[in-house]
């Protein structure tokens, strides 16, 4: 198991030097704006612009740009400035890491909480009316956009512009921190708008793996053994059913921690999305590169971890 | 919600602006005739105290005044630094003594400055001391610090001796007598229009004992920028709290005597908010309490403003739009062509992209109302000329320029064109009826659309490129001038291989000596005389489709007593205070 984890730990790098490595090649073959212009001001002479070029370093090969960089992430974990605001790129991130943390922490939770005895219900009630009725909500919930939902959730239960204002509104997160209260209150919305989807489309997965598991020979040796029929659900039916979602789960974690960037938008939370939002939208590079590294690092881990979970969900599975 | 950078206009504000500075503009936008109601000007019994917060979509870019261009930055730099002069919140088009005791003497020659600052007006702590005229110089001077990057100093200061060659360093030119005179020498005439550019917040003193104990300016970027809650105050708040991009916090400068200084400073403190999703944060201030807007809002937000609650919005002047024909190029080189895709515009339509009426005034040249010189360049009416006459487009008149152009049948028969717009709205529809235009007068056009920002700097910007129209161009000047308005758009000298723009490329030698004789009166009447004269010898010259004289809307909650800074189309913050 050593050995399987630090050959994986050793592609996750090489992963993303690749990544980091993709993200420069697009940003300079795509027709995105120069930094230098925009950090010079409309009226700045090309003088000025081309001091500012080599400041930032932009006038040198695009591969010494990128040695440059990755030998400062690497050697001093240092992502450089922003162009936009000037503030540093890691300060920016780490600042922004908790909220993302616990926008992700929460609605998983609660898409699990929902999602999988959801899921189990409707396959062991198979077109029965509660069945319909769940298969029928989520399908409604996986097609409703992350935004619409989030403005209508708002309009409808947000305290300050809310026809019912039962939770606080957009732009009231507060750190944990800070305020473990309030927090928690600013959180509520913004989790059941993130996990409603993910909880819809958990329930039909679990649903449809649960369905083909429960109709295998070993279901049918274990019922024949005598075992209640609980234990023959959840000890073999959903553990056998459950590995694909777990695999989803580790992937779906990893892309929200790099950043839930609708739900962030609406509900105005200071995390990773909003950042690498707010980046693209003004061509700045070195908060691209160090969001889509981060997003890309939680991406990578959070597979690696799923492997490893794998091992202890499955007896089948043994890794070399 | 959207950031507009000074100079160029950004594309996709909902809404956007004219420029400056004038009454004619202000009543329009005061009495809501423009579609709202809110009293935004100074009024008699203001309350002191409480907490104002501000949302906007996008951050600030640059809250050091060295550095600060952007219209977002302004409304927090003007609040917390003194530049030697500023201007009250009503009157865009005359500047005020701020740090400065006195106007500028300009020299007859108008190649010398001379300003007094005022005694009394101390840096906030931990600097504690009194400002000196060695401060205002080396607040310039560091603005030629690569560290810094101010994008315009060059432009408005590099006419001083020794700024041509200025790092960083002293400056020879600029000259302290004694702790409350500073003297600017410069190389040429260029005095008067200097003068004007001391509004602007280079002007604003910085200590240099405190920048180089703390190594501030040594780093690139500047710390004095990156962290702007080191800078040394001199104006009523301080920036007690700063997370880039996240939020700002103003507090009360415990050094700021009022008794130097015009600003009542109602509020005691102000939170900003940034990165709030325009609709939501829109309707959070027309419901809430305490609350204004830092950016554009959002289209739906102005509709609903100005059709239901009037009392809350309100509409500002800033700025103009046009769409630029390249007159380096064919077909556009040819006068004929450029007056025949002016008559052919629908500027009625290209209004309605941008929300109709409210968005602004339908321009017929290219100062704005309020701007000195625009009446004499022919006021709201224009100077005459038959291409311009019908806002809905005329195609006789088109073809009759086109048969002059040599197109006998009275439509374009040349090679294909190119065109750039912005792919997000409101420009992009703007981009659209422009393609439409064009290809009713027979164009065939190779339209590229992308984002604003590349927009400019790898297309529209950049001369090499050989763009010959860019879809929807627009200017906000840095101060309120002809020279500020007309010289970087309009003038041959100033077309730079980047960073351009004079999207046009215009260079009509008459126009370029029209303007020399232009920047060289000192007296202001004469100045605004001449500078009309410009407009109407570029709008005669056909050297862009005027298409709009921008409004800029701003909302507030019921309890808040806005009063809007005019010369840059916000919330003045050292004015603005709760009911």
């Amino acid at each position: 198991m050593a050995r399987y984890i630090a050959r994986r730990v050793a592609w996750m790098v090489v992963l993303l030097l690749v990544v980091s490595a993709v993200t420069f090649l697009i940003f300079y073959s795509l027709p995105s704006a120069d930094p230098a212009t925009l950090r010079a001001g409309r009226t700045a002479s090309p003088q000025l612009v081309q001091q500012i070029r080599e400041h930032l370093g932009l006038d040198r090969p695009i591969y010494t740009q990128y040695w440059l960089y990755m030998k400062q992430v690497v050697l001093h974990f240092d992502f450089g400035f922003s162009y936009q605001n000037s503030a540093p790129v890691r300060q920016q991130i780490v600042d922004r890491l908790p909220a993302t943390l616990s926008l992700t922490a929460g609605a998983v939770v609660i898409w699990l909480a929902v999602g999988l005895p959801v899921g189990i219900l409707s396959a062991l009630r198979r077109r029965r009316l509660s069945d319909r009725l769940a298969m029928g909500a989520s399908l409604v919930a996986i097609s409703a956009p992350v935004y619409w939902l989030g403005l209508i959730s708002l309009y409808l239960f947000a305290s300050d512009i809310g026809r019912f204002p039962v939770f606080p509104g957009a732009g009231s997160y507060r750190p944990l921190t800070d305020d473990p209260g309030k927090w928690l209150g600013s959180l509520v919305l913004p989790w059941l708008v993130l996990a409603a989807s993910f909880a819809a489309f958990y329930a039909r997965l679990l649903r449809a793996n649960l369905l083909e598991t429960m109709g295998e020979d070993y279901i049918r040796t274990a019922r024949a053994k005598g075992l209640p029929e609980r234990q023959v659900v959840l000890n073999h039916g959903v553990r056998a059913a459950i590995t694909p979602v777990v695999t989803v789960l580790g992937l779906d974690i990893g892309i929200l921690l790099g950043g839930a960037i609708l739900t962030e938008r609406v509900f105005n939370i200071p995390g990773i999305g909003r950042l690498a939002y707010d980046a693209i939208q003004h061509s700045d590079l070195p908060v691209i590169q160090g969001t889509v590294l981060f997003g890309a690092f939680f991406i990578v881990f959070a597979n690696l971890v799923v492997d490893v979970v794998y091992a202890f969900l499955d007896p089948r599975v043994r890794y070399a | 919600m959207t950031t507009r950078l000074r100079g160029a206009v950004a594309s996709t504000a909902s809404v956007v602006a004219c420029a400056s500075i004038l009454a004619a503009c202000g009543s329009s936008s005061q009495n809501g005739s423009a579609g709202g109601n809110a009293e935004t000007k100074p009024v008699a019994g203001q309350k002191k105290g409480g907490a104002l917060k501000v949302q906007s979509a996008e951050g600030f870019a640059h809250l050091d005044p060295g550095s600060s261009y952007f219209q977002l930055d302004y409304e927090v730099v003007y609040a917390v630094h003194r530049p030697l002069y500023s201007f009250k919140p009503e009157d865009p088009a005359n500047p005020v003594p701020d740090l400065a005791a006195a106007a500028p003497q300009v020299s007859a020659d108008d190649k010398t400055v001379t300003v007094k600052i005022r005694s009394g007006v101390r840096y906030s702590p931990p600097v504690d001391r009194e400002v000196t005229s060695a401060d205002v110089k080396y607040a310039i001077e560091r603005g030629f610090n690569p560290n810094v990057a101010n994008g315009y100093a060059p432009s408005y200061f590099g006419a001083i001796e020794g700024a041509d060659k200025a790092k960083g360093g002293p400056i020879s030119g600029i000259q302290t007598p004694d702790d409350t005179t500073i003297v600017f020498k410069l190389t040429k005439p260029f005095a008067a229009t200097m003068a004007g550019a001391l509004t602007l917040p280079l002007s604003a003193p910085v200590p240099k004992d405190y920048i180089e104990s703390k190594k501030l300016d040594e780093k690139s970027p500047s710390g004095y920028d990156s962290d702007p809650t080191k800078q040394a105050f001199t104006g009523p708040y301080v920036i007690a709290k700063y997370a880039a991009g996240k939020s700002l916090s103003l507090a009360r400068n415990s050094n700021w005597d009022p008794k130097t200084d015009y600003r009542p400073a109602y509020l005691d403190a102000v939170t900003w908010t940034v990165g709030a999703d325009p609709n939501v944060a829109g309707r959070q201030i027309l419901t809430g309490t305490h609350q204004v807007n830092g950016d554009t809002p959002a289209a739906p937000i102005v509709k609903l403003g100005a059709t239901k609650r009037k009392d809350q919005i309100s509409f500002t002047p800033l700025g103009n739009r046009y769409v630029s024909l390249n007159t380096k190029l064919a077909p556009f080189d040819d006068v004929n062509v450029r007056k025949a895709a002016i008559a052919a515009t629908d500027r009625v339509a290209m209004q309605l992209t941008r929300g109709g009426p409210i968005a602004g005034q339908i321009a017929t040249h290219f100062l704005a109302p309020g701007a000195p010189g625009f009446e004499e360049a022919g006021g709201a009416k224009g100077p005459g000329a038959d291409f311009l006459a019908n806002p809905r487009g005329d195609m006789k008149v088109a073809a009759k320029y086109l048969k002059l152009a040599g197109h006998a049948s009275g439509k374009f028969s040349g090679p294909p064109i190119t065109m750039i717009g912005d792919n997000a709205d409101p420009a992009a529809k703007a981009a659209q009826v422009t393609l439409q235009n064009l290809k009713n007068l027979g164009f065939k056009v190779k339209f590229r659309s992308v984002s604003h920002e590349t927009v400019h700097t790898k297309y529209c910007d950049v001369p090499a490129q050989k763009v010959q129209v860019c879809a929807d161009v627009g200017w906000l000047p840095d101060f309120p001038d002809g020279y500020a308005w007309l010289y970087p758009t309009f003038n041959g000298a100033a077309i730079q291989p980047e960073n351009n723009v004079n999207w046009s490329q215009f260079n009509d030698p008459k126009v370029n000596a029209a303007m020399d004789r232009a920047q060289a009166e000192t007296q202001p009447a004469a100045r605004a005389k001449a500078w009309g004269e410009v407009d109407r010898m570029i709008t005669e010259q056909a050297a862009a489709i005027p298409f709009l004289w921008d409004n800029v809307p701003n909302i507030q909650s019921k309890d808040v007593q806005g009063v809007i800074a005019r010369w840059n189309a916000a919330y003045d913050l050292s004015f603005t205070s709760l009911k």
